[in-house]
């Protein structure tokens, strides 16, 4: 009775501070002066045709920064905690369930259509500073043409050292490059240090496509090794 | 004179595709369903996306790479989903005349289990 009072209580608590919010709310007439700044200066500034890029790449790119880094974490702990399950039941002697092989037609599909998603994520991270999509879309795609692989072909093996030699090397240069701005142009990650090229071009908006294939190369390869991770059947 | 055919092929995709909805409604089991689900609806896409390259005559390299996905992924995707279920024992509609996938991995299999005899 006392438990039931309690929830109702808390729900009439709630019901208050949501009426408070939603009495209170009214919709923005006109941009904030943070968002003004960053729409009328923006493309002058920075040379990115697509405005959330340059806030995500080079306003806010220490952000950015923080999320590779949450993305990288978390990687590497599914990776220890997954090595370690693995390890231990391996120990264990247990028969590893077998993988029953896709059929010829699925095989084939996968065996063709996996590059040209690469080429697709590719695509994307490449145009990022131009149309919509970017470093961490394009890595998901190319992920997800890892995963289209591992169903395809469950055998099928990456190759850890490269996978790792790519990601550390894609974030070391993304780090370098945000170091180069803070060297020759006004700040850490500063993308004018390379020339802005023409408004709406492939090479233009200086460095923020070299950041973003870096973004992208590093979240692809992250990507697919916690799906190899998940996958199982390590040979180490 | 574009405008009314390009709509005129995108309304008959979108026959097509209320098809393959009725279809996923009506068919009795799962494998009709996918059936229905797969044929009917990769023509209506692609009868759809053609009426828009008729409709948007500049939009069309991009509408064949589009055209050329779906005829590539849809039906492999339904092959693959209809051979998962099978291999899980998914039971087939009563009115089920033939079941060659099952006759095929019985044919296999009775094969593997006569080599493993004769080795012996």
């Amino acid at each position: 009775m006392i438990k039931r009072l309690f929830i109702l209580l808390v729900l009439v608590l709630f019901g208050v501070m949501f009426y408070n919010i939603a009495s209170n709310y009214m919709e923005p007439t006109e941009l904030s002066p943070l968002a003004t700044r960053y729409v009328g200066k923006g493309p002058e500034e920075l040379g990115a045709a697509n405005l959330v890029t340059s806030v995500v790449v080079t306003y806010r790119g220490l952000d950015t920064l923080g999320e590779v880094t949450v993305l990288f974490l978390s990687a590497a702990a599914v990776g220890l905690l997954l090595g370690l399950s693995a390890r231990s039941s391996g120990a264990e002697g247990q028969p590893k369930e077998s993988k029953t092989e896709a059929s010829e037609l699925v095989q084939t599909t996968v065996e063709y259509l996996v590059p040209i998603i690469f080429l697709f994520g590719a695509y994307i991270f490449i145009n990022g500073h131009l149309t919509p999509g970017g470093g961490f879309q394009g890595g998901a795609v190319i992920a997800s043409g890892i995963m289209l692989l591992f169903l395809g072909l469950p055998h099928a093996k990456l190759r850890h050292t490269l996978l790792g030699l790519l990601e550390s090397l894609s974030g070391f240069s993304y780090v370098l490059v945000g170091l180069l701005g803070l060297v020759l142009a006004g700040g850490f990650l500063d993308n004018r240090f390379l020339p802005l090229g023409e408004y709406g071009q492939l090479f233009s908006a200086g460095a923020i496509p070299l950041i973003y294939i870096f973004i992208g190369l590093k979240v692809g390869t992250e990507l697919s090794a916690v799906l190899e991770n998940f996958k199982g059947n390590n040979p180490d | 004179m574009n405008e009314l055919l390009g709509s005129l092929v995108v309304l008959a995709g979108s026959v097509f595709l209320f098809s393959a909805g009725l279809g996923v409604l009506r068919m009795p089991d799962s494998y009709n369903r996918i059936q229905t689900g797969t044929k009917a609806s990769t023509l209506g896409t692609i009868l759809v996306l053609i009426g828009l390259a008729i409709y948007h005559p500049a939009w069309i390299g991009k509408l064949l790479l589009l055209i050329f996905f779906i005829l590539l992924t849809n039906p492999v995707s339904s092959h693959a989903l209809a051979r998962a279920s099978h291999r899980r024992h998914i039971r087939l509609a009563e009115e089920t005349v033939v079941d060659k996938l099952e006759e095929h991995e019985t044919d296999v299999a009775g094969k593997k289990t006569e080599v493993v005899e004769g080795a012996r």
